[in-house]
């Protein structure tokens, strides 16, 4: 009973350290497990900090019934705001109405546009495919056969899909031998796994000459597997300007490009957004874009032998 | 004659109430932490709310435990059923068939398991995750991967949004359930048998008790509340994915647990199940509101878990 009163006392303990005084931002998310995600939950907290403000940040891995509790929860403390990351909104449009219903103005980052949000920051999803397809294709020399690592429940990458099939469409000479709806969390373990496998089903040189990863996990993950089965020839490209991408990049590896989102530009644009409507305004407009950048070995100034 | 000064027999069972005990503990904590949001009517209606799921879930897997099994495809039965509700909607089916259509599928893929288990003798951890793959598969076919959220009616929304008197609607779900699952444990012979082929199947098997039948009917109402548990959770958030369950499996078990550690013998209970899950559910939605990072979220509540169970085994003279 005694270690049962410990423990309750530390969670108590915890709770209380992290219920400081102050205006309260709450960030919730189903997805910070991804290093995108957390990237613009921790720039939007570098933000906050600088206006004063607190955050609290929620994550529900990959679970939305749980999302839908904890926003629940979190309007119930009334903070001046909260932001939705990496989820669209209708997805949980109960929960979302009842935030703004109160009186809570919600905010979106790299989600999408709803009734009951102030604005969305994103990118433009589609935009942003289109320019890593037309990338990959042209460094597969127009031809050859790709692989596709995705996942649809995501709203953005559910437009950067219907981006690689318009420039599909447009590429006939590009075939898809494969397709694999990426889990989350453990997005790199599990493409792995599956590149693993497709790369069995796809034996031989030529058999598979580019992937195209919805975004940059999947697309690492693949790359493991690529290495591990000394397969040749296979390109590979992403997006979102992860980190870890960008040095496969620099390095000169099979990994070619990927296009930056601008995560830090969403999360500073959101905060700013935010801002304003806490002090009585409206946002700019209801879906504003961070800008987009293709990252190449080119534009990162690296020259490989 | 009970004495004041016999210190044993004065004594509150804590091995046997710890868990309560605990909860009231984690519920004044919360309430001095937080006393307007977390000790307001609307919290309360929230917590109601969240917990329903999960409670019907938990309810499920107290009976299958109570057979002596497991069962690990309730989150997949649990998407498929909100799946496929969705994709008849799609087609323009009406909400009545829709729905019978998704309890359907979670009763089938109940039977599924019961046969494995019961007929063929397949272990249940095995043999419930088999199904389960298969059903997330089909889940998955059925919506394409992507999320849903049209085409659905504000008639079927409505069977988990709103309230009666102020008592949400949702919650009335988990009161009925809870109810009729108490009474089919307690009050009937099924439960009875169920009870007697769990804690012994041999004798249950020389008494002439239907254990094959009975098996199959405990997976088969199993599997038809980890349905509507789907249902209900795709009417609470309007939308579903195929992976939309697959977050109720530990916590139901977890529940079931912590709700064996409230009973005399240390069986499942239906009602310690549920105490089990109000546990799980205060803890969260507590946390959430104090502003406890997630990270310190699930160590909290593992720790609870461990201090319930260790709670149990502790001798009631101490360890040697």
């Amino acid at each position: 009973m005694k270690f049962a009163l410990t423990l309750a006392a530390a969670g108590l303990v915890l709770s209380s350290a992290a219920y400081a005084a102050g205006e309260k931002i709450a960030v919730v998310t189903p997805y910070l497990s991804a290093v995108a995600t957390k990237e613009m939950v921790d720039t939007f907290k570098t933000e906050a900090t600088a206006k004063g403000w607190t955050v609290d940040v929620v994550d529900t891995a990959g679970d939305m019934g749980a999302f839908a509790s904890r926003l629940e929860d979190v309007t119930s403390k009334k903070p001046a705001g909260i932001v939705l990351v990496s989820v669209n909104p209708e997805q949980v449009q109960a929960q979302v109405d009842k935030a703004a219903a109160a009186g809570i103005p919600v905010a979106a980052m790299d989600g999408a546009k709803n009734k009951s949000v102030v604005v969305n920051v994103t990118s433009d999803n589609y935009v942003l495919d289109k320019t890593m397809s037309e990338f990959l294709f042209k460094a597969m020399g127009g031809k050859g056969n790709i692989v596709r690592f995705y996942h649809s429940a995501h709203p953005g990458v559910r437009q950067r899909e219907i981006a690689l099939d318009d420039a599909m469409k447009a590429n006939p000479a590009i075939k898809e031998v494969g397709k694999y709806f990426v889990q989350v969390p453990g997005q790199v373990d599990n493409s792995r796994t599956a590149m693993d496998s497709m790369l069995l089903a796809n034996a031989g040189d030529g058999a598979i000459n580019g992937v195209w990863a919805a975004w940059d996990e999947p697309g690492i993950g693949a790359k493991l597997a690529i290495d591990a089965a000394g397969r040749k020839g296979i390109v590979i490209a992403g997006i979102d300007g992860n980190p870890q991408a960008i040095e496969l990049i620099k390095g000169c590896t099979n990994y070619i490009g990927t296009v930056g989102q601008g995560f830090g530009d969403m999360a500073k644009i959101t905060a700013d957004q935010l801002a304003k409507v806490i002090a009585g305004g409206k946002a700019d407009k209801d879906e504003l874009y961070a800008p987009v950048k293709l990252i190449t070995r080119e534009s990162l100034g690296v020259t490989c032998k | 004659m009970l004495k004041a000064s016999d210190p044993v027999k004065t004594r509150i069972d804590l091995r046997r109430y710890g868990v309560a005990f605990a909860l009231v503990l984690l519920c004044l904590g919360f309430s001095a932490l937080a006393p307007d949001a977390f000790a307001s009517r609307a919290n309360l209606v929230n917590l109601l709310q969240q917990i329903t799921t999960l409670a019907i879930v938990a309810t499920g897997a107290t009976l299958i435990m109570v057979i002596g099994e497991f069962d690990l495809s309730f989150g997949y039965t649990a998407s498929l059923a909100a799946v496929l509700t969705y994709v008849m909607f799609g087609h323009g089916y009406p909400v009545g068939l829709a729905i019978v259509s998704g309890l359907t599928a979670g009763c089938l893929a109940g039977l599924a398991n019961g046969v494995l288990v019961a007929r063929f003798q397949a272990p249940s951890f095995v043999a419930t995750l088999a199904i389960g793959t298969i059903l997330s598969g089909f889940a998955y076919w059925l919506s394409g991967g992507a999320s849903l959220f049209s085409g659905a009616p504000e008639s079927f929304k409505a069977l988990a949004r709103g309230d009666i008197f102020g008592f949400p609607i949702l919650a009335l779900w988990m009161v009925g359930v809870l109810a009729i699952a108490h009474i089919l444990m307690a009050h009937t012979r099924l439960g009875r048998r169920l009870h007697a082929i769990g804690s012994n199947p041999q004798a249950a098997r020389l008494v002439g008790l239907p254990i094959l039948r009975d098996r199959i009917t405990a997976f088969v109402i199993g599997g038809f509340l980890a349905a509507l548990a789907g249902i209900l959770l795709a009417a609470r958030l309007g939308s579903v994915q195929h992976t939309m369950g697959e977050g109720f499996l530990l916590p139901a078990y977890a529940a079931a647990f912590l709700g064996a550690t409230t009973s005399r013998t240390g069986t499942p209970t239906i009602g310690g199940a549920f105490l089990g899950v109000i546990i799980a559910g205060v803890v969260v939605n507590g946390l959430t509101i104090v502003g406890v990072e997630p990270f310190a979220q699930k160590m909290v509540t593992g720790g609870i878990i461990i201090a319930a169970v260790l709670m149990r085994q502790t001798p009631r003279k101490g360890w040697a």
